[in-house]
């Protein structure tokens, strides 16, 4: 069975050599811990992970299903990496790490798949298919397999700091007038976006698509700042992008030289923590990846903003006014930050204040279904069609909730909504946790004399 | 490849919409383009406004524009600016100048 791969894909690989894919093999099995090397045989084809993938609900074809993804992968390490599958490999469904394997694996593991683990948190042995699929991206990655698309955004990140080549200029601008509108929004002509405050508690970092295109969400976070009266700071320099699409290409040494900028900037700056904005795959990264690809846990502790403004709320430190967002709203849950991540509550407690209703999406948090977007799908123009008809099963959700605001503490997340949003008529508003936050803060406490009208 | 019918000719996309050769664009093709992919039926002039800026700055600098600058050189507010683009100005404005999809979360 021969699965297209992506054309400019297909000419690299119909050039491979023999030398090339056992380069290929090798940086497979180098990447897979001891327990990971246990999932590849553990399967017991039960097929309850098929219900469990997005993909598999929207479109039902065995390909879909992720035991036949994972087999794809288990096939060619029980032909070359086990003795009854070099003896008879027949017998075994070993089949050989060639050309037409290495077709499936590309259609697998970056085709049909993003990465979620909601097959994992589903499977009768808890195989972490997940982590054998990124062992899978690393040998693609490292036969230089990666779909142009998704590999032009590390590169971004590489050469310029941030994932959409923004320059310093460029980005210092945007934040200078950011700042100003800051001030018009809040009448306070004192109302800062620090850039570089040396010894900040703070360090803030952003989705560049938020400077590049969509800056309302990034004057939201601010303005929570504001409220708050808290000591925070953005970097100038690189360090200011949480974004990490090593996480998805999955070179490691990549992936640890993007983090790097982060750790380089908390030093720079000397900040207490490192504040990771509403990003699903940039806190994964940055929390529990990065110490990983580095080799050596961070001099700093990371957190989610999101963390932040549930404590901002918690103590008091600012004031909401829930009638100020009369709407109903409901929560995606991005994969990379509440199954993968485990920040599933702060986002929660903020919206049931700082909104009048609130209306979960069913399944939700741990169980909650990927939009689709994740993994790098969203980069990856040549699965477009598929990532669309994923999001199905999310723009279904959506549709059932009733709510017309549907909030999603992740950037990534957000676009391919706003697409869901587009194909599936939804007519739903799309935003995040700050801007709704944002929206319901009244003066507080830190009026002086000021009466604090908490709900 | 997905492809649009042009004054009879077959222009290709790339899955996504964008033009597959950047280099090709017309205001005439926008047109066609804001219809068929983006469902605007009529341009009017901040949206031509805006297309022209955003092709232009990318003609010099092999980039998309910052948003700040399309509405600091327009002068559009930005609230406009979503207004006149649903799909945003990436999707939406980006494409209809016949610029590449841009690269990171969009």
């Amino acid at each position: 069975m021969t699965v297209p791969a992506p054309a400019a894909l297909e000419s690299r690989i119909a050039a491979l050599t023999d030398a090339d894919l056992a380069r290929g093999f090798d940086a497979f099995r180098s990447k897979l811990s001891a327990a990971e090397v246990s999932y590849l045989g553990a399967c017991v084809r039960c097929g309850l992970c098929a219900e469990s993938c997005h993909y598999f609900k929207a479109s039902p074809e065995l390909e879909n299903v992720p035991a036949r993804k994972l087999d794809h992968v288990a096939a060619a390490f029980r032909r070359h990496a086990t003795t009854a599958g070099r003896l008879l490999p027949g017998l075994v469904g070993a089949r050989s790490f060639d050309r037409e394997m290495v077709r499936a694996w590309v259609d697998a593991v970056f085709g049909r798949c993003s990465l979620c683990g909601r097959c994992s948190i589903n499977c009768t042995v808890g195989i972490a298919l997940p982590r054998v699929f990124r062992a899978a991206r690393a040998a693609l990655a490292s036969m230089g397999l990666v779909p142009d698309d998704l590999q032009a955004t590390v590169d971004n990140s590489l050469a310029h700091g941030n994932n959409m080549a923004i320059t310093k200029a460029d980005w210092v601008e945007t934040v200078q007038w950011l700042e100003e509108e800051l001030q018009a929004e809040t009448g306070d002509p004192e109302a800062r976006i620090p850039l570089d405050k040396k010894g900040a508690k703070y360090l803030f970092t952003v989705n560049p698509r938020e400077p590049k295109f969509f800056p309302l969400s990034l004057q939201a976070s601010a303005k929570v700042f504001w409220a708050a009266k808290e000591d925070w700071t953005l970097s100038s320099d690189p360090g200011w992008d949480l974004t990490n699409y090593g996480l998805f290409s999955c070179n490691d040494e990549q992936a640890g030289a993007i983090t790097r900028n982060l750790v380089d900037a908390m030093e720079r700056l000397e900040c207490e923590t490192l504040v990771i904005g509403e990003c699903g795959h940039g806190y994964g990264a940055a929390r529990w990846e990065g110490p990983e690809w580095l080799r050596g846990s961070y001099p700093f502790p990371v957190r989610s903003v999101l963390e932040l403004m549930d404590e901002y709320l918690a103590t008091g430190r600012i004031a909401v006014d829930p009638s100020r967002n009369p709407k109903a709203v409901t929560l995606h849950d991005p994969c990379n930050l509440v199954r993968h991540g485990g920040v599933r509550e702060p986002q929660r407690r903020v919206l049931r204040r700082a909104a009048s209703t609130f209306v979960e999406m069913a399944p939700h948090g741990e169980e909650s279904f990927c939009c689709g977007g994740g993994g790098g799908q969203l980069a990856m123009a040549a699965y477009k069609d598929r990532r669309i008809a994923s999001g199905g099963v999310k723009a279904k959700q959506i549709r059932e909730t009733g709510a017309p605001v549907v909030v999603a503490p992740c950037h990534n997340c957000i676009d391919q909504l706003m697409e869901l949003n587009k194909e599936y008529k939804l007519g739903v508003q799309i935003r995040t946790v700050a801007e709704v936050l944002a929206d319901a803060i009244v003066p507080g406490p830190r009026e002086e004399g000021g009466a604090c009208p908490r709900p | 490849m997905a492809s649009i019918d042009f004054n009879g000719t077959t222009v290709e996309l790339n899955p996504e919409g964008f033009l597959a050769n950047p280099a090709i664009w017309t205001e005439e093709l926008a047109a066609v383009l804001a219809r068929q992919e983006e469902g605007i039926e009529n341009l009017g002039e901040q949206h031509w406004a805006v297309i022209r800026f955003i092709r232009q700055h990318w003609l010099e600098h092999d980039s998309a524009p910052m948003v700040r600058s399309i509405c600091k050189t327009v002068g559009v507010p930005l609230k406009t600016v979503y207004e006149l683009f649903p799909s945003g100005p990436a999707k939406g404005a980006c494409k209809l100048a016949g610029l590449p999809k841009p690269d990171g979360c969009v």
